[in-house]
């Protein structure tokens, strides 16, 4: 059995960069990506703030050689960022070794079956778009655009934990040996379906979200997609591959409290964190920075944050949340984190967690709020998702 | 060597009839599903009161799943659930209510339901399950990478039953195939087993 896994390639596309070196440039510089919508027509265009890739489908399309109006936009973002962590793999026969693809999403294909909602019974131009509604759709359109032939493709949709579990489920597959390589991450457009749901769940701020903050109003949508290459250590060694980080640990567990909120002292964030450490073999002392889920929303924040004062009794280490940076991006928001915790071990840097000012009245924690040089070994990463669903990743720079 | 696992018990809910272990143990003339699992609800004595406000697909799972876990004293179960719907059934009456500008109402109540596996989190608060969940989108009944989470799970000690299987439900069709893997049971643990029970049940 294997003893690390190894991230050996990257790629993300989001509001704030169309690559990963272009992500990195905007977390380091403080430059956000959420503003008002202007890629889809929706009565609540004036009340709310989103994380828009600046793209729109036309030039997705362009980019990938395709005609006009082919796919959904998730499947556009993430065939887009699959491809640049392949590349940076630097994988030139994607079929020589065990390889596998796993991929997060809550909306799929929910943006063109709004679009053409009617349409489908007037006219036959926009049918593609019925089967391209199902979840699995893009994880084949990904697959098939990574010449992917026959191997373990799988659709994860567990909410905004999807991307996590995706990333978790495919570290379990390179350490028990049933891959040997595999693109895990996660796919995700903005959608009015998303849109008008968080507005009725009243969750969604008409400003720029303020994570950990007191007078914190709630999230901003987000939509991107990212994934990451995921390899064995037999296979690292005998190509000699430059390793990125690992995956260290990883856990996840039902807080069993409700069917979108969080229970008021985070007992299923306590136990996924827990889980994951104990995967690791670490205590909670070897964590150095924490990548907080933080969707600023009033009741994510303060469960999250009293569990973080549990499972580290107190001493909480050095956190933020990057949602300010990108917005809630769903389901891929797992693995966009995954991507800047990398980033964040392999340039020692701990980012800041934008536009926080006042403590919470509940407790004293205070994220970092300024951009930070430090040696970092071991980050944790959180994403909890709807249903109850709490997975923690721990990434580090050693196997 | 490998340590063996068992299916310890399964059960099935399709076309108006519910079965554990393979016995009927409810059957309706109602065809609607709706009235069919209210019905079911009743008559199996299942008394949480829950179920009246969640979607059909949360029902489905309620039901089969506490056909199951009702009488189990065991709460280390990982839940690992498959369909091909998603939750579409959920999602479509929450997209009308948004498409319609005459009656646009959408409500939290209906979207709290847009996920698959947000039964998973009403099982999970149900039978009080802290433990890991996992829900799949197929295009069909696979048997395969369920047996390998569950085997997984079990051997690396996360979990010490999975309730694992099939939870379809779209515009009045529906299937739910539940089975509970553990270190003994009636039957092995394999592909096999699950793809002739899924046929046969």
């Amino acid at each position: 059995m294997g003893k690390g896994v190894a991230i050996t390639g990257m790629g993300i596309i989001s509001a704030i960069g169309e690559d990963v070196a272009e992500n990195y440039r905007s977390l380091i510089s403080g430059q956000i990506g959420i503003s008002k919508i202007s890629q889809i027509e929706t009565v609540h265009k004036n009340e709310i703030m989103v994380g828009e890739v600046s793209l729109t489908n036309s030039e997705l399309e362009e980019r990938l050689g395709l005609p006009k109006n082919s796919w959904s936009r998730t499947s556009l973002l993430g065939v887009i960022a699959a491809k640049e962590a392949v590349a940076q793999a630097g994988i030139s026969d994607i079929n020589k070794e065990r390889t596998g693809l796993i991929s997060g999403t809550t909306v799929g294909g929910m943006d063109k079956s709004e679009q053409y909602f009617y349409e489908y019974f007037e006219n036959n131009d926009a049918w593609h778009h019925i089967n391209g509604l199902h979840a699995g759709d893009s994880t084949q359109k990904i697959a098939r655009n990574l010449g992917l032939e026959e191997s373990f493709a799988t659709t994860i949709s567990t909410a905004c934990s999807s991307a996590a579990n995706a990333i978790m489920l495919g570290a379990r597959m390179i350490k028990s040996g049933q891959l040997d390589r595999v693109v895990v991450g996660g796919a995700d457009c903005l959608s009015k379906f998303t849109i008008n749901g968080f507005k009725t769940l009243m969750i969604l701020s008409d400003t720029y979200n303020t994570p950990f903050d007191e007078n914190r109003k709630g999230l901003n949508l987000g939509e991107a997609a990212a994934y990451l290459v995921l390899e064995s250590d037999s296979l690292v060694e005998k190509e000699g591959k430059e390793v990125l980080g690992y995956v260290k640990g990883y856990g996840n567990a039902n807080d069993a409290f409700h069917q979108t909120a969080s229970s008021d002292y985070g007992d299923g964030a306590v136990l996924a964190m827990e889980k994951a450490l104990k995967v690791a073999g670490l205590t909670p002392e070897a964590i150095d920075y924490v990548n907080a889920h933080g969707t600023a929303t009033p009741n994510n924040d303060l469960s999250e944050g009293r569990a973080m004062l549990r499972i580290f009794e107190g001493k909480v280490p050095k956190f933020s949340s990057t949602k300010a940076f990108t917005g809630h991006t769903l389901a891929t928001a797992g693995a966009v984190e995954a991507v800047y915790s990398v980033l964040a071990l392999q340039n020692d840097t701990i980012y800041p967690n934008l536009n926080f000012k006042t403590p919470m009245k509940e407790f004293e924690l205070v994220p970092e709020t300024e951009l930070r040089k430090e040696q970092l070994n071991v980050i944790l990463s959180n994403s909890f998702g709807f249903g109850g669903n709490c997975t923690t990743l721990l990434f580090s720079k050693k196997a | 060597m490998m340590e063996k696992y068992h299916i310890e018990s399964y059960c099935r809910i399709k076309d108006q009839r519910i079965s554990l272990n393979g016995a009927t143990v409810f059957e309706s003339a109602e065809t609607n599903f709706l009235p069919f699992i209210k019905e079911a609800y009743k008559t199996l004595d299942t008394q949480y009161p829950k179920f009246f406000k969640m979607d059909a697909l949360s029902k489905l799972a309620l039901i089969a799943s506490d056909l199951l876990l009702k009488n189990m004293t065991e709460k280390n179960i990982a839940l690992v659930l498959s369909n091909r719907a998603a939750s579409l059934d959920t999602d479509r009456r929450h997209q009308q209510s948004i498409e319609e500008a005459d009656h646009y109402y959408p409500s939290p109540a209906v979207f709290v339901y847009t996920l698959p596996n947000i039964c998973l989190g009403e099982i999970s608060i149900k039978h009080r399950l802290f433990s890991e969940n996992g829900f799949f989108v197929f295009e069909q009944f696979r048997a395969d990478p369920l047996v390998d989470y569950a085997d997984g799970l079990l051997k690396m000690q996360r979990a010490e039953k999975v309730l694992c299987g099939w939870m379809d439900l779209d515009n009045e069709k529906y299937d739910a195939f539940l089975y509970v893997v553990a270190k003994n049971g009636i039957f092995t643990h394999s592909k096999k087993k699950i793809n002739q029970l899924y046929q046969t049940s």
